[in-house]
């Protein structure tokens, strides 16, 4: 599945892949790891800059703010 | 005004292959509206080990012939929030639409509960509500409903085509043993 910003397909894909293993192999597991930290930084920046672009980054973080989801 | 809708399915699938397809529902071929997929925001809280995740689509939308004449576009920035409790065998996967949130927004919330080893109960509940007042109001919102239940039927059946995908992809004999360890 591509990203809002094609550019950016390759930084998800790589962090995609890690995340999957990394849900399998330690979170489900309750291993602490954060070997997938460094991949979602930099694919994170890299979709951040066109969501900015689009204005849509005030609604998601109102939307993170306002979720009964998130909430701990 | 405001409509509801829920509805409780069993599925044979266990509680981690269902929530590992989550993370890959998309694309399959039940959700071709469905353009791209992006992880906005994530973490672990380290006092609870529950992971939160938020991701956004953008997705295309067919409106009717009245309905084009108030939304100028046909595409929706949607955003999903969840969180993944691994101990207590649940997670909750809730969507709603960012654009033309105005004129109508759709929120759905799944919930996942690992009912045994083997199956995991699925509860959806959607909610419609629209802020336009007079007669398109009611109208929007049936509309709305109905494309909601086909919406969740798609969703469902992305989420199996995706647990299928798993069982059978290249990585479905290291997955079906990282999983199993987990017994």
């Amino acid at each position: 599945m591509s990203s809002i910003n094609p550019e950016c397909n390759k930084l998800k894909k790589d962090y995609d892949e890690c995340f999957n293993s990394w849900y399998v192999d330690s979170f489900l597991k309750g291993k602490k790891s954060n070997k997938c930290d460094e991949l979602f930084k930099e694919y994170r920046a890299c979709i951040m800059r066109t969501l900015k672009e689009k204005k849509i980054d005030v609604l998601i973080d109102e939307s993170i703010k306002n979720s009964t989801v998130n909430k701990k | 005004m405001v409509k509801f809708f829920k509805q409780v399915t069993d599925l044979k699938h266990s509680w981690e292959q269902l929530t590992l397809a989550v993370w890959s529902k998309y694309p399959n071929p039940h959700s071709s509206h469905v353009l791209t997929s992006d992880v906005v925001d994530r973490y672990v809280d380290s006092r609870t080990g529950y992971l939160y995740t938020t991701r956004v689509f953008l997705k295309t939308h067919n409106l009717p012939k009245w309905g084009r004449k108030l939304v100028s576009n046909n595409e929706a920035f949607v955003v999903e929030h969840s969180v993944c409790k691994p101990n207590e065998g649940t997670m909750v996967v809730s969507q709603k639409n960012l654009s033309h949130a105005k004129l109508l927004l759709v929120e759905e919330t799944q919930k996942f509960i690992r009912k045994n080893e083997l199956e995991t109960t699925m509860v959806t509940k959607a909610r419609i509500t629209s802020n336009i007042w007079g007669p398109l109001c009611s109208k929007i919102e049936s509309v709305g409903l109905k494309r909601m239940i086909e919406g969740t039927k798609n969703s469902c059946n992305g989420l199996l085509y995706a647990v299928d995908k798993l069982k059978t992809s290249k990585n479905a004999f290291a997955f079906k043993n990282s999983l199993k360890a987990l017994k």
